[in-house]
């Protein structure tokens, strides 16, 4: 095609029909490399084109429009067309090219955050993600564009609507480990650190070649989170990478340190620790969350006295956690109740606490239901990974690859399982 | 900027779905590029997440407005001011925030709503913690002068011992459902059949 405007005519004509689309997208390909050396001037030709019927088209052209250099001028009047794109295109015809949208969709995201306006790409991002993903199982390259909008514009809970969904089908693992650290990220800001541990964990313990930073910073997190979480810090699991095992230590020595002087259990010890590294952990930006593994030790102490003894006076409570009064100690033991993270009764009178069991007899119908909605997922999952492990089996380059690894067996030796899983 | 949603949503008293519904309609309008942070309902937003004790997102929230704004409309500041002794636990000094402002017509019914909803939640705490209180912590914990407090326990069947001048907690017995419909035995069988294949 010879000129814009036979492209534009072209895409006017063919956008009805499944077959005609399909020939103008043979079509469009032809002239890409054109439309790119025409950059500077297609912007008035997305006026003739209707986001909506001619989807195609528009996304071609719009990705070699914002494929040029766009002033900060022009930023402000490229981002309105690209979202109203995102919101009204037809999901059939952006799919035949997906790389495209989603290269649109990145440029978008470059924009917002090159004019400090993270929080004018959030919706549409959401948008791109649902338009894009085949399933809501399918992790795409947005997703973690998406989150990284979220944080930065502060919107931490819109972020939840897609980190609320299983993950079952990645395209790249690069996307993976950013959605789970991200991810990781959001739940920490929103307080739900066994959430937070979930998606840290999966970045950490995802299959890698080679270590990668995103991996490394993720760990940091895991430490810090673990400490606060659960107090302690738990080895790798076994289907772990080598590489991180053998690793993710070495370059993260400094949390390592500071998850040993938690275990010992002393506040003082542990503050001095934070206070000397203190430019480390800024430099990591995880100062705050070091701060928050310090608060945890007066909770991680107190819950220990509680497998010790039945009743404390507030006073030896204060003397052993650490705490310079009694009012203070009582005034930590009723946040503990109100969060719910103990059961205990203050007696004001006697300056005593009494620390109980969990009062949850699970035989309430609230907890049954509970109960079966988690029997529910499993068998779900336990189905999946039935499914996933068939095909998997049937695969030829497994199969294959697996043949070779093994010795060669006779006939009636051969067993129909592979040596691995057994 | 269409906010008519939020005003049906105040409207219907539908408090607890203010802070979602606010965040939904920010990010919308923000995707459309209109400077809207002049015109913002910051201080409704920031209450509608308190008001559903969400205070990561108020806290988050507080801190993408810009300051100038925060300094041209006290509204703002002040339901930040109930927010952040929520954070800290300064029990009394929510009672003081909410009280320390002469709210807007439009957020005065919210912030009512909020102080209800907290005493009653403060007084739960105060029957799941404690077993004895002093009256002068009732009323710290209530905001309430030590009479007020002293009536509303007695109220709720606690009791003065009266050699100590301490408040003995009366707890309610709570009766959680028990039964069960016939409908989960089928579901039991399927879970076992799921097991054997």
């Amino acid at each position: 095609m010879e000129s814009v405007e036979a492209v534009v005519a072209h895409i006017q004509g063919l956008s009805g029909s499944s077959d005609e689309v399909a020939h103008l997208h043979s079509l469009l390909k032809q002239s890409e490399d054109y439309l790119t050396s025409q950059a500077a001037r297609l912007a008035p030709f997305l006026d003739q084109l209707d986001p909506i019927k001619h989807s195609l088209g528009y996304l071609f052209l719009l990705d070699a429009y914002s494929s040029g250099q766009i002033s900060r001028d022009q930023s402000h009047r490229f981002l309105l067309p690209v979202v109203d794109f995102i919101n009204h295109c037809s999901v059939e015809q952006i799919r035949l090219v997906p790389d495209k949208f989603i290269s649109v969709c990145k440029r978008l995201k470059d924009h917002v955050m090159h004019l400090q306006v993270p929080i004018q790409g959030v919706a549409p991002l959401r948008t791109a993600v649902r338009k894009l993903q085949s399933s809501s199982e399918h992790l795409t390259t947005l997703h973690s564009d998406f989150l990284l909008l979220c944080i930065l514009a502060k919107c931490y809970k819109i972020g939840l609507s897609v980190l609320e969904e299983d993950i079952f089908e990645v395209d790249q693992p690069k996307d993976l480990f950013l959605f789970c650290y991200y991810g990781g990220m959001i739940y920490i800001g929103l307080k739900r650190f066994g959430k937070a541990l979930e998606h840290l964990h999966n970045a950490v313990t995802a299959p890698m070649m080679s270590l990668n930073a995103i991996a490394v910073e993720a760990y940091k997190k895991y430490i810090l989170v673990s400490l606060i979480h659960n107090g302690q810090l738990p080895s790798f699991p076994k289907y772990t990478s080598v590489t991180a095992q053998r690793n993710l230590k070495t370059y993260t020595q400094l949390y390592i340190d500071l998850a040993n002087c938690y275990t010992a259990g002393k506040f003082s010890e542990l503050e001095m620790f934070i206070q000397t590294n203190l430019e480390k952990f800024q430099n990591d930006n995880n100062l705050g969350l070091a701060k928050q593994v310090l608060a945890s030790l007066y909770k991680r102490n107190i819950q220990r006295l509680t497998q010790t003894y039945l009743t404390l006076s507030l006073q030896d409570i204060a003397n052993i956690v650490q705490l310079k009064t009694a009012k203070e100690a009582e005034m930590h033991v009723l946040q503990m109740i109100q969060d719910g993270e103990i059961h205990a009764t203050i007696n004001q009178k006697d300056g005593m606490v009494s620390f109980q069991e969990d009062p949850e007899q699970y035989k309430s119908c609230h907890m049954i239901e509970h109960i079966d909605s988690s029997i529910q997922r499993v068998m779900m999952l336990s189905k999946k990974l039935r499914a996933t492990d068939e095909h998997i089996s049937c695969d030829p380059a497994y199969v294959s690859k697996v043949g070779k690894e093994r010795p060669r067996f006779e006939f009636d030796e051969f067993d129909p399982v592979p040596h691995k899983f057994l | 900027m269409d906010l008519s949603e939020l005003h049906g949503a105040l409207a219907s008293k539908s408090y607890d779905k203010i802070g979602e519904l606010c965040d939904e309609l920010l990010i919308q309008v923000a995707s459309r590029g209109i400077p809207f942070q002049e015109e913002w309902p910051y201080a409704i937003h920031l209450m509608g997440h308190i008001y559903a004790n969400d205070l990561n997102s108020a806290r988050f929230l507080w801190k993408s407005i810009p300051e100038g704004i925060k300094k041209t409309r006290p509204e703002i500041t002040a339901a930040w001011k109930i927010g952040q002794c929520l954070w800290t636990r300064d029990y009394t000094g929510v009672y003081s925030a909410v009280r320390g402002f002469e709210w807007s017509p439009e957020a005065v019914a919210l912030v009512t709503a909020f102080s209800e909803v907290y005493t009653k939640k403060m007084f739960n705490l105060l029957v799941s913690a404690y077993s004895t209180i002093s009256v002068a912590d009732v009323a710290h914990f209530m905001g309430m002068t030590e009479d007020e407090a002293r009536n509303y326990a007695l109220q709720h069947d606690w009791s003065l011992d009266s050699s100590s001048g301490m408040l003995i907690v009366k707890k309610p017995c709570i009766t959680k459902e028990q039964k069960l419909d016939p409908g989960k035995l089928q579901r039991l069988t399927e879970y076992v059949f799921h097991l054997e294949h």
